[in-house]
């Protein structure tokens, strides 16, 4: 049984493949995992600001919060725009669509690969942050660091095919990664990876949670930091968006494929 | 105008075994080998010579460009171009040179040459009505003209090589220095390229130092040739003194009546092929005429032929059996 | 006919499409700026609630160090990062040997051969904020503090482009590691905030090991008339040994690469 061209053989073989590859590159993933350290330093200013008490989160539960919403970003962090353009700019495409797997596959092994190249990483950063608060130390339970997984994969998802979409725009007009550009902004105010949810004015947060980007860092982050958070209405919001967008993805790219054939670009 | 004593470079290369093991292997202790890129050469040139260094790939010709550019320092021995150490990079010495590198360009991608050009004239501080008249000149000789207004992106492989050439004769070098200037161009664009050095050799009496590993760019352009293998400079003369070194022999081609054994041929110089009536033969040069008589005499002969064996293959010959 | 109607209509859709290609860029940048600069200053209003300050620094006061920060970002879009993020291209390619024979500093070359001007518009937002939050927190300007802030500006500049210069030159020996610059890109996104609203310990670090200290705090104290001159000849002394620190480890990264390339 094959999804869009995918089984099991073809699946060992392109995570190993794109995980080999990826480890070529470990120098370059360890830096990016590095420069993700936005959220420590939003961290630090938040803990000694007056504005902290507003958020419901004090001393070690701010910590725990922050270092969960740094690990979220590390693997839920998606470029398959930039990779896509980069390919269709260098005629790779082709190739790709003329085999009986769908292309996006070959994309959501890249990450995995990726995401599995810079887990040392990842731990080694928090291993450095509890070396430095050492009261914030804290292992979930089991139960929850499921949760958490799950969480964190289905904003991957979201996060995936949200850029999949832009992405596939690529097909109609070049300068489809700058909408990344824009999107990735309210993204950033947004998903919690700044400041938690809970620092924004009740209006801002009620229309904020209308869109998925909370879903994407504060939801899974509160989880992992075992933090009372609404576990159905979080997977449910997270489910729609994954329904909706799933299918303008498919839909999307079928369409950018024919007119991509139609070109004969 | 160039002068290269004892020229060597060596380098430190890193041995390091593949996989996580080995990273970590190296990094407790380095195990370093010593690579010789070059070994000993030493050579001069005289100002307005056209000289082509010959050699396989990797047998450091482009190393001992490099050091005689400045861009990479030797491990030993001395170098002067044109009265200056090239290492120290001097503005006045820099100049003087200008070094043109096949499939690699200076001309920015984006923007027609014009703009680059004019780049380059602010640099080497050609005042612009100079600049103008230079590239007018170049153009002409090159057969450039729309093209230089067109983004570079936009111009064929041999349009592209042609203006990186105006780009780097625009401040009138006394040297250039060419790395396989020739690479992947078409035979046309090829023959053009040569014309145009040929010319401008004769024209400015510029020094031409050129590599290449196509024997045709090294026997249509250059008098004097370099031949570099394995880093060591095995032969610096003209190309045809190279040949009689390489082979003192000449292939004698037969074509005889009827069929002959081998052993009839024997004392005749070296059977190369021998196919029912078709006998090929490498004879030394001396003994050409002698034996050439003596198979008239001796043999009913159809058609008989005398060739020297192709360049390319004396010298592939040459790198197969690691002759030095 | 038709024919020629066709061909005539491709002709002018592509140049058309070509102009609207760049001209969308610079839109995009100027809506990504704006987007970007308001939720920026939205985020700073989560801290001040009434009656509150950020590390003392009241609300007017942060916008200055805001519009400080957008000021150097914008310069970073402009001059560092077309210009220092080519050099491993160069040396990828092997066009850094270009550079290095021409009559001219290759440093110089490198650092400021192109610009890209889709970063100017941040530069003005930046200033325009710089203004706005002056005005609010009661700034007088006088000529001196005038030119002070010029000269701190230009510490400062000098420090951001050292740091990013010492970081892109790694590119010779270490091919693989160029986007190390992010990581200072990420870090220097604490030079939003002023420097008291962090903890002494960070307050150190952004004051002697990575200066941003001295790109937005510095500069707005110095209009606020707050700055004490030991720091101010800090500043300058730290732009001085970043800068000649920048240069010395460029002439030691050719070396390298004129006795180790091949």
């Amino acid at each position: 049984m094959r999804i869009f061209g995918l089984n099991r053989r073809i699946i060992r073989v392109l995570l190993g493949s794109q995980y080999a590859h990826m480890l070529e590159y470990r120098a370059e993933i360890a830096l990016w995992a590095l420069s993700g350290v936005l959220p420590f330093i939003m961290l630090s200013v938040w803990s000694g600001s007056d504005a902290r008490s507003g958020l419901g989160l004090d001393g070690v539960a701010l910590d725990r919060y922050f270092l969960s919403a740094f690990l979220v970003r590390q693997f839920s962090v998606v470029w398959v725009v930039y990779a896509f353009e980069e390919d269709a700019l260098l005629g790779r495409l082709s190739p790709y669509l003329l085999q009986p797997l769908h292309p996006l596959w070959r994309y959501v092994a890249a990450h995995l690969g990726e995401q599995l190249t810079r887990l040392p990483f990842a731990a080694l950063i928090a291993a450095v942050f509890f070396a430095v608060q050492p009261q914030a130390f804290w292992l979930p339970s089991f139960g929850g660091f499921l949760l958490a997984w799950l969480a964190t994969w289905m904003a991957f998802a979201i996060a995936f095919l949200f850029q999949s979409l832009i992405a596939a725009l690529c097909f109609w007009s070049e300068k489809a990664s700058a909408l990344e550009r824009l999107q990735f902004i309210p993204f950033l105010f947004l998903s919690g990876l700044l400041a938690p949810l809970t620092a924004f004015p009740p209006a801002v947060r009620a229309w904020a949670q209308w869109t998925p980007f909370p879903y994407l860092i504060d939801f899974p982050a509160r989880v992992l930091a075992g933090q009372p958070v609404d576990l159905v209405a979080g997977f449910g919001a997270q489910l729609a968006w994954i329904a909706l967008l799933l299918p303008l993805v498919l839909l999307l790219w079928r369409a950018g494929v024919r007119r991509y054939s139609a070109m004969g670009a | 105008m160039i002068q290269v004593e004892g020229l060597s470079k060596i380098y430190r290369v890193a041995e390091k075994q593949p996989g996580l093991a080995g990273t970590l292997r190296h990094f407790i202790r380095r195990r370093t080998r010593d690579v010789s890129a070059v070994q000993d050469v030493s050579f001069r040139i005289e100002p307005g010579e056209m000289v082509g260094f010959l050699g396989a790939n990797g047998a450091g010709k482009t190393t001992t460009l490099k050091m005689l550019c400045g861009l990479i320092h030797p491990s030993a021995g001395e170098v002067q171009v044109a009265g200056f150490s090239p290492q120290r990079r001097q503005a006045e010495f820099l100049r003087r040179i200008t070094l043109v590198m096949g499939q690699k360009q200076q001309l920015l991608w984006d923007l027609p040459p014009m703009d680059s050009l004019r780049v380059n004239a602010a640099v080497y501080g050609i005042p612009d009505a100079v600049a103008r008249r230079r590239i007018s000149e170049l153009a002409d000789l090159l057969e450039l003209g729309e093209e230089l207004t067109r983004p570079v992106r936009k111009l064929s492989l041999g349009q592209r090589m042609k203006a990186e050439l105006l780009a780097a004769l625009l401040h009138e070098p006394e040297v250039l220095f060419l790395d396989e200037p020739t690479l992947g161009l078409d035979v046309n664009a090829q023959a053009r390229v040569r014309q145009f050095l040929a010319d401008y050799n004769r024209r400015t009496g510029a020094t031409v130092l050129l590599t290449s590993h196509y024997m045709a760019d090294i026997t249509a352009l250059c008098p004097r040739v370099l031949l570099i293998h394995q880093g060591h400079l095995f032969h610096d003369g003209p190309l045809e003194a190279l040949a009689d070194q390489l082979a003192p022999e000449r292939e004698v081609r037969l074509e005889l009546e009827s069929p002959v054994e081998a052993d009839a041929l024997a004392g005749l110089g070296r059977l190369e092929q021998l196919e029912g009536c078709d006998v090929r033969l490498l004879v030394p040069r001396d003994q050409l005429t002698a034996v050439v008589a003596q198979l008239l005499d001796r043999f009913p002969v159809r058609d008989l032929d005398v060739t020297d064996p192709p360049i390319e293959e004396l010298i592939g010959g040459l790198f197969r059996q690691g002759r030095v | 006919m038709g024919r020629y109607w066709r061909t005539l209509r491709r002709f002018w859709g592509t140049a058309v499409a070509v102009q609207l290609e760049y001209q969308a860029n610079v839109l995009i940048e100027l809506l990504a700026v704006a987007m970007s600069l308001s939720g920026s200053l939205f985020l700073l209003s989560l801290f001040y609630g009434p009656d509150q300050t950020l590390g003392g620094w009241s609300w007017a006061q942060a916008l200055m160090v805001q519009g400080l920060y957008t000021v150097f970002d914008g310069m970073a879009t402009t001059w560092l990062r077309p210009n220092l993020g080519a050099i491993v291209t160069h040396v990828r390619e092997g066009t850094l040997d270009f550079v290095l024979l021409k009559p001219i500093d290759s440093q110089f070359w490198l650092s400021l051969r192109t610009l890209s001007p889709a970063g100017l518009p941040e530069i003005g937002l930046g200033l325009g904020l710089l203004a706005w939050g002056s005005h609010q927190a009661g700034v007088v300007l006088s000529l001196s503090s005038l030119f002070t802030v010029l000269v701190m500006l230009l510490a400062g500049g000098l420090i951001l482009y050292s740091l990013w210069f010492l970081i892109a030159a790694t590119s010779i020996w270490f091919v693989k590691t160029w986007n190390a610059t992010e990581v200072l890109r990420a870090l220097l996104a604490s030079g939003r905030y002023p420097l008291n609203a962090y903890p002494p310990a960070l307050r150190l670090l952004f004051t002697l090991v990575l200066p941003v200290a001295f790109l937005t705090t510095v500069p707005a104290q110095v209009l606020l008339g707050e700055a004490a001159v030991p720091v101010l000849l800090a500043g300058l002394a730290l732009a001085v040994l970043f800068f000649a620190a920048a240069r010395a480890f460029w002439l030691f990264a050719l070396r390298f690469y004129t006795s180790a390339s091949s």
